[in-house]
């Protein structure tokens, strides 16, 4: 423990890494497995972004409103297109409202779908630690039997 | 914002009743009980006083009124204390709302602390700090409980930030222990207590590794015990749960939600109180242990080290070997932990419940009475934010080199760093002028470490500063934690240098996001990178353009 480490009026930082000093020293091979494990502990980096599995229903969760009108139509095609725009253009607001609940439910089972997708994340980590884990006893007893 | 498009109202005004505004009235949690204190202290001024929320707890049903009800009822003659801490959606509310009003910042959890657990957590936690700079031009001031916290309130242009004391109902804690859970525990181990949910930002994995450390290094003899909610369905719940069964320590005991009786038999019965979150914008349950003569063991983050005020034992280090041979002194030397707990009293001292009633007043005074001066008319800021994490702490880094040579050539810019040296509270970041060059320094999040190497941490003041800016940040650094979050929060306007020494795959996200915005900095050639970018940042409109 350094000194320089400790926010401490009394006693002084100084004291109290002297103390830290005067414990009993536990033996380095203790100590070496010991700290082993805790870096093994260690929660592994992640990820800002959404998850690719999530990223596309994240994309379409707003459903009140549609990609731009296009039509393939030669003749007809610009005609339907702007009779589907004006449509949209007149009646966004009641569509925004019937759509309103469909757009809570989305992202509520967006989220509960985020949640679990990190739960499985978490545990997949803590499996992998407790598989690395009962290896090392594996090869500890098998040491000592040999 | 100047102050002719200004929503704050003009002119000197005495107001008769002062109001406060919390999203969700909570049953003794910190920001409910600084609310019901504060209430009873305006009235016990003669000012009426009400507390509005949008969401409450049943038991908490007689004490408030319904948000949506404050427009209506208040007038030009009301004040509303706004308390923020979380994402709230009751900006458009303050908006409309007549009357003066003053902030009153408990903090807001950086998201980071939240990734890889909590998506939606996180992302609230931004859309809080969001919110922070959308309340700036509606309010007349801001008060805080920590420098800490004010110096976040600065950096978003907030008027007239002040700190104020927290307020402690000492009372609440004179609970009987509950026998039962007293008799369980009082078996001789020695006892480690936590106290407080169990959220990723808590880091309880943290106070699971210490404590594993100082069980088979130290006390076999010994228990943790973590006193609070615990959702074994939440990711981190369940991260707990797994971690505790893989470091393998004994008698760890995860009670969840507690009684006031319970609460005191785990305080009557423990050997230390050992903290290691990462954010506290104050740190009640610090105080609380101080208070019921448990010695407090404690990562000196964020307000903690202000919180502490010197008293305990607060360390920069998060080795759990290290904080382990903390709670071996303070168990085994009963004179130490005499001094320890001798400091503790008198840190509670300063905080009697007197003198913070006679601080609240003299802070509060100039709002209530309409005294505050109106807010001066900022001086035309820099047009370029150097945003160096690196120029404080290591002034001798590449970075560091880059960005006062950026500067120079720029010749009007401002450069945001981070503090160096050990944590003082202040409640303002530490300005320095060099001809048209400013440099701001902010406190981190949490301590430096003392490894060269080892990553700097985020500051959220520092990143709010930059994204309540209007200048053209450049991220000097896209490898440090503060770029990460500011690339996510203002990606369309952010430039980037990133450090060609540091793996590819580092830069791989600021590169996506970036595009053509992101240079790279070659250690042999840093007046070639400095040259090109003060060319792009100078050239009219191309900066802004983008």
């Amino acid at each position: 423990m350094h000194a320089e480490d400790l926010l401490t009026a009394s006693p002084t930082p100084e004291a109290v890494a002297a103390e830290v000093a005067r414990l009993p020293p536990p033996s380095p091979e203790a100590l070496e497995a010991l700290r082993r494990k805790l870096e093994s502990s260690e929660q592994a980096p992640v990820e800002r972004e959404w998850p690719p599995v999530l990223q596309a229903p994240r994309n379409k969760k707003d459903s009140r409103y549609v990609e731009p009108a296009t039509s393939h139509r030669p003749v007809v095609g610009p005609a339907l297109v702007l009779a589907k725009r004006a449509f949209r253009l007149a009646f966004q607001p009641f569509i925004n409202e019937v759509l309103r609940r469909q757009v809570e439910f989305n992202e509520a089972i967006l989220d509960s779908l985020a949640t679990l997708y990190e739960h499985q994340q978490v545990q997949a980590r803590t499996q992998a630690l407790w598989r690395k884990e009962v290896e090392e006893r594996l090869a500890r007893l098998e040491g000592q039997r040999d | 914002m100047s102050i002719l498009r200004s929503k704050r109202p003009a002119g000197p005004l005495a107001v008769r009743a002062v109001h406060q505004l919390v999203p969700r009235l909570a049953w003794g949690d910190a920001v409910g009980n600084q609310a019901r204190y504060l209430r009873e202290l305006l009235r016990s001024w003669g000012y009426a006083s009400e507390i509005y929320a949008e969401q409450w707890d049943e038991e908490c049903r007689e004490q408030v009124r319904p948000a949506k009800d404050y427009p209506r009822e208040a007038d030009a003659d009301s004040a509303l204390l706004i308390h923020h801490s979380f994402e709230s959606r009751l900006v458009p509310l303050v908006a409309r709302s007549p009357g003066r009003k003053a902030l009153v910042y408990h903090n807001v959890t950086p998201a980071r602390l939240f990734e890889g657990f909590e998506r939606k957590v996180a992302e609230a936690c931004t859309a809080a700090r969001e919110e922070l700079l959308a309340l700036r031009p509606l309010v007349e001031c801001a008060y805080a409980y920590s420098g800490f916290s004010a110096e976040e309130l600065v950096a978003a242009g907030l008027p007239h930030v002040a700190v104020l004391p927290f307020a402690m109902d000492w009372h609440a804690f004179d609970t009987p222990p509950e026998p039962v859970l007293r008799a369980e525990l009082a078996d001789g181990c020695a006892n480690v207590l936590f106290v407080g949910r169990a959220v990723p930002h808590k880091r309880v994995d943290d106070v699971l590794r210490a404590f594993t450390a100082y069980q088979r290094l130290y006390q076999p003899r010994s228990r943790l015990v973590v006193a609070g909610y615990l959702n074994r369905e939440t990711p981190y719940g369940g991260y707990l749960h797994g971690l505790r069964d893989a470091l393998g320590p004994e008698r760890v005991l995860f009670l969840g939600r507690v009684s006031a009786g319970q609460l005191s038999a785990c305080f009557a019965t423990a050997t230390a109180y050992l903290s290691m979150s990462r954010h506290e914008g104050f740190g009640v349950p610090l105080l609380e242990a101080m208070h019921r003569g448990v010695p407090v063991v404690a990562y000196g983050a964020a307000a903690v080290p202000e919180t502490m005020g010197g008293a305990g034992l607060t360390t920069l280090s998060r080795d759990p070997v290290e904080v382990a041979g903390l709670l071996a002194v303070v168990e085994r030397n009963a004179g130490l932990r005499g001094q320890v707990l001798e400091a503790q009293r008198a840190r509670l001292a300063a905080l009697g419940q007197d003198a913070v009633a006679t601080r609240w007043k003299q802070a509060l005074r100039p709002f209530l009475e309409g005294t505050l001066e109106a807010p001066r008319a900022s001086v035309s800021p820099a047009p370029v934010d150097l945003v160096c994490p690196a120029l404080g702490p290591r002034p001798d880094s590449d970075m560091a080199r880059l960005a006062r040579r950026v500067a120079e050539k720029l010749g009007r810019a401002r450069v945001l760093t981070l503090r160096p040296g050990v944590p003082s509270p202040l409640p303002a970041p530490e300005v320095e002028s060099t001809g048209g060059v400013e440099t701001w320094r902010f406190t981190p999040d949490e301590p430096l470490s003392r490894e060269p190497s080892a990553e700097l941490p985020g500051a959220s003041s520092l990143e709010t500063a930059v994204v309540g800016s209007a200048a053209v940040p450049v991220l000097l650094g896209v490898e440090t934690a503060s770029a990460r979050e500011l690339l996510a929060r203002v990606p369309s306007r952010v430039w980037g240098v990133g450090d060609t020494a540091l793996p590819d795959s580092s830069r791989a996200e600021a590169r996506r996001r970036l595009g053509t915005r992101l240079l790279e900095l070659k250690p042999s050639q840093p007046d070639a990178t400095a040259t090109r970018l003060a060319e792009l940042l100078a050239r009219p409109g191309e900066a802004h353009a983008r």
